[in-house]
């Protein structure tokens, strides 16, 4: 039987297409590409080693606590840490905070549908009669209004998701990086290659939750609700993190009572892939939190690139956004690549073309995202 | 002591003309830098030993030269000049500071600045009307040349425009000097002789037409200022801040000087004509200035807004608008060199001065924030915001002259209204906004390019509040000026009101 080729896509981004469907990513490949990527992965996997550490010690240690002062300081509080505190000398822990908020706020994933079914809500009660048996006040408000006390369980349930997910995470970036540094990784889809085959090796660990109270464990989210990682906190991640967001965290004010504001929350386009590198002008999670963060661990050799710049020290955190952004597009295309219905290598045209509608919805969603100003341009 | 504020520039000049032709631009920038030091040095001395409560010319030279036309070389410095002085040798060194490092032709560059330099500070010092001819001639020639050499793309066409038309007017003032000369009887250019000499009024009025049309072409006013935006916009920064912040006060110095002090009779008929005209002149420069797209055309339209002010002030002619003037030309001269100097950053770093094309420039990162900062802070001052010389010149000027010239002054006081306008239509659309991809890779502006926009501002903040540091060199002279005026005003006019007023101001003044 001879195959038919497939007929070049009409797509606005059929270029992107062509070359996914060629074995490529999202982002093009370049030798500088590749070291911003990479660098900033590194970086990246050592602040969210931080981030989860906290999100997770939030959802255990801080559970019902209903002013968490203390939240960020992972339970050893002093003089010491408060003052560096206060002076800033500190990973911004709100960028987590803001992440897992829009995940929980976008919801999607099982994790979504668990959390509003009668054997969640079981568990929480279970769990907030034994921590609130002796407090009145609250048990009170929960009379006045039964759903507080699960809705907050909830949110401490995207805490510790996110932190689960973001622990996977961040040891891959890690051992990307050690890859890279072996000499491993040569060219952009040598990184996308890397990071699918994690996802994928990863994309079954179960996502489970436990509280404890007194001397006993309480399940909230128990290893039998079969939540796992991939496409119960991934893919919803992606999907509320780097593609939808907040309108209503950026520069940019938007009224919502004027409809600049779409009311069909899937029509956000607030998220990372949209965030605007430059300080004005953008919406969503602000970026730079992250930026501060990731500026103190970038790996020599990325800095080096940065301070070549015609900024030189004075655009860093512009230059680290953009190179994040670079980094999560290989991220996007892994997800992309990773869920796609078939092969990339199929030759079956069926099967081709039912690849191309799929990464043609995927490039509708990427049509006002950075990506184009990240084919020619530095910013 | 005067003698060598007029010599060391040139000094400096000969040396950098006889320097090697291998040597770098930037020592050549070095000594310039040097003799422009040597001089703001000697004004600083100056003042230490200057009477700020002496009434007449201090520090006065006389050396006669052609005795037969009545040209002596004689030189003195009161509070009306004190100040300017001050001022041309302070931006002179700015201007040379400003001065890109790769400017070409460097020897010819600096010593043409320098001779400049000599050229005004002559102007402002010299006794004599015809030597003040001569240095106010002589400062055309390397101005000229540094348009029409280190200018823009149509420097030829503005600076043979300015040629022409400074050069007319240098006729006019010439014809009004020999003019005085001849009328009077007298063989003699020097300046206080002058001062008591009666001329029929018809005769002063004429003359005091021609000095006010000669002047007024260099302040410059409506309808003569068109050279000053063509120049503006084709010389390089450093000559737009020489151009704005000392060459425009030689005109209003002399009409002050030559007009005021000289023809005091058809200065006060003329007076209510001279508040009108600058009305014109304000309200002309100011709208104009809302239509300009192009930021240098802007700043200069709006100093011809801002130099009306000054013609308000002089017609009012009460000792608080006087003292209005000078403050207002000190005020003017920095804030308009801050703004050039501002204007020539973001030139140089975005290669545009469009307003419709610039925007986002106040972008921490990759704009340029603390020139687009500092233009705040100079709009602002020019805007008349208290706490700047701005607020101080023009309170100053408008309460000065409100008593005598009530509907000119409010109708004035739009215009400053109208400077708030323009300016922040110039920094809402091009410092602020989301910086476009196209200006996304600006360069570095390093501190040293940072230096003359911070200095300046400061000195705006500094004298706006503390203001005594410029009036108390000023006062006793423009209060002195006005000894006769009123009663001068007042056999002329043959009109109650406005002496009534002014001897109501002068009470007030006086407690």
């Amino acid at each position: 039987m001879v195959s038919t080729p497939l007929k070049p896509s009409n797509h606005p981004l059929a270029d992107i297409i062509d070359r996914l469907e060629s074995g490529g990513a999202l982002l093009p490949d370049s030798p500088d590409n590749v070291i911003e990527v990479v660098g900033i992965l590194k970086s990246y996997g050592i602040v969210l080693d931080a981030y989860w550490r906290n999100l997770i010690y939030i959802s255990e240690h801080q559970f019902l606590e209903l002013f968490p002062f203390f939240k960020y300081f992972n339970g050893d509080v002093s003089t010491h840490k408060l003052l560096k505190h206060w002076w800033h000398d500190r990973y911004n822990y709100e960028f987590a905070e803001y992440c897992m908020k829009a995940m929980f706020w976008h919801g999607g994933g099982r994790l979504d549908t668990y959390l509003d079914s009668p054997e969640f809500l079981d568990l929480v009660q279970a769990a907030t009669s034994a921590k609130l048996k002796n407090n009145l006040p609250i048990k009170g408000l929960s009379k006045v209004f039964p759903n507080f006390l699960p809705e907050q369980v909830r949110q401490s349930c995207y805490y510790s998701a996110l932190g689960q997910f973001w622990k996977i995470m961040s040891k891959m970036f890690l051992d990307l990086s050690d890859f890279y540094d072996a000499g491993k990784i040569q060219s952009i889809p040598d990184v996308v290659a890397f990071i699918q085959a994690a996802l994928v090796a990863a994309a079954n660990e179960p996502i489970t939750y436990a509280v404890k109270i007194g001397d006993r464990s309480y399940d909230i989210i128990p290893k039998s609700a079969g939540l796992a990682f991939l496409m119960d906190t991934g893919v919803p991640y992606i999907d509320a993190v780097f593609f939808r967001s907040f309108p209503f965290m950026g520069t940019v004010s938007y009224n919502a009572q004027a409809r600049q504001i779409s009311s069909d929350q899937e029509r956000f386009n607030y998220g990372v892939l949209h965030a605007d590198p430059l300080p004005v002008g953008g919406a969503g999670i602000p970026p730079t939190l992250l930026m501060q963060d990731l500026r103190h661990d970038l790996p020599p050799y990325l800095h080096e690139l940065y301070q070549r710049s015609l900024r030189g020290e004075e655009d860093l955190r512009v230059r680290i956004c953009v190179s994040f952004q670079k980094s999560m597009f290989c991220v996007t295309t892994a997800a992309m690549l990773g869920l796609m219905p078939h092969s990339a290598e199929t030759t079956n045209i069926q099967e081709q073309q039912a690849n191309r509608k799929y990464l043609e919805g995927w490039m509708d969603r990427l049509i006002d995202s950075r990506l184009s100003n990240l084919q020619v341009c530095e910013v | 002591m005067l003698s060598a504020l007029i010599w060391i520039p040139v000094l400096g000049a000969l040396i950098i003309a006889v320097l090697p032709p291998t040597i770098e631009a930037s020592r050549i920038r070095q000594v310039a830098l040097m003799f422009g030091s040597i001089a703001l040095a000697l004004t600083i001395a100056l003042a230490t030993q200057f009477d700020a409560l002496s009434i007449g010319m201090q520090f006065q030279e006389n050396i006669p030269w052609l005795d037969s036309l009545g040209l002596t070389y004689r030189l003195g410095v009161d509070g009306l000049s004190f100040p300017l002085l001050a001022l041309s040798n302070f931006l002179t060194l700015v201007a040379i500071y400003c001065t890109d490092i790769t400017v070409q032709r460097p020897k010819f560059y600096y010593a043409l600045i320098l001779v400049l330099n000599m050229g005004v500070t002559g102007a402002f010092l010299a006794q004599n009307l015809l030597l003040f001819f001569l240095f106010y001639e002589l400062e055309l020639i390397p101005l000229y040349l540094l348009i029409g050499i280190w200018g823009g793309a149509k420097r030829g066409y503005a600076a043979t425009k300015f040629l022409i038309y400074t050069a007319f007017s240098g006729v006019l003032i010439l014809a009004a000097f020999l003019g005085l000369t001849w009328l009077g009887g007298s063989n003699s250019f020097e300046f206080d002789p002058l001062l008591s000499q009666t001329l029929p009024l018809t005769a002063q009025i004429v003359l005091l037409g021609a000095i006010l049309i000669g002047f007024g072409i260099k302040v410059p006013l409506f309808p003569l200022h068109t050279w000053l935006p063509d120049a503006h916009v084709e010389a390089s920064t450093p000559i737009s801040v020489l151009l704005a912040g000392v060459l425009l006060k030689l005109g209003t110095y002399g009409l002050i000087r030559f007009g005021l002090q000289l023809f005091p009779e058809a200065w006060a008929v003329l007076s209510p004509w001279l508040a009108t005209w600058a009305v014109v002149s304000v309200l002309f420069g100011a709208f104009t200035a809302i239509a300009q797209t192009d930021m240098k055309k802007m700043v200069a339209y709006s100093s011809i807004a801002h130099m009306g002010y000054i013609l308000l002030a002089a017609a009012a002619a009460t000792p608080l608008s006087l003292l209005g003037t000078v403050f207002q030309m000190v005020s003017h001269g920095l804030i308009s060199a801050m703004l050039f100097a501002l204007v020539g950053v973001v030139y140089k770093k975005t290669g545009t001065r469009d307003i419709t094309v610039l925007q986002g420039l106040l972008n921490p990162e990759r704009g340029l924030p603390i020139i687009g900062s500092l233009m705040v802070v100079g709009v602002m001052a020019s805007a008349g915001i208290p706490g700047m010389v701005g607020f101080i010149s023009e309170f100053l000027i408008f309460r000065g002259s409100f008593p005598v010239f009530p509907v000119q002054t409010l109708l004035s006081m739009v215009g400053t209204g109208l400077t708030a306008v323009y300016f922040l239509l110039l920094v809402n659309r091009t410092f602020f906004g989301r910086l476009p991809d196209q200006f996304a890779n600006l360069p570095q502006v390093p501190w040293s390019e940072r230096a003359p926009g911070f200095v300046l501002a400061v000195l705006i903040v500094i004298l706006g509040l503390q203001p005594g540091w410029v009036v108390r060199w000023t006062e006793t002279t423009t209060t002195a000026m006005l000894t006769d005026f009123p009663t001068i005003a007042a056999k002329v006019l043959k009109s109650p009101s406005p002496p009534k007023i002014l001897a109501n101001e002068q009470l007030v003044i006086h407690n």
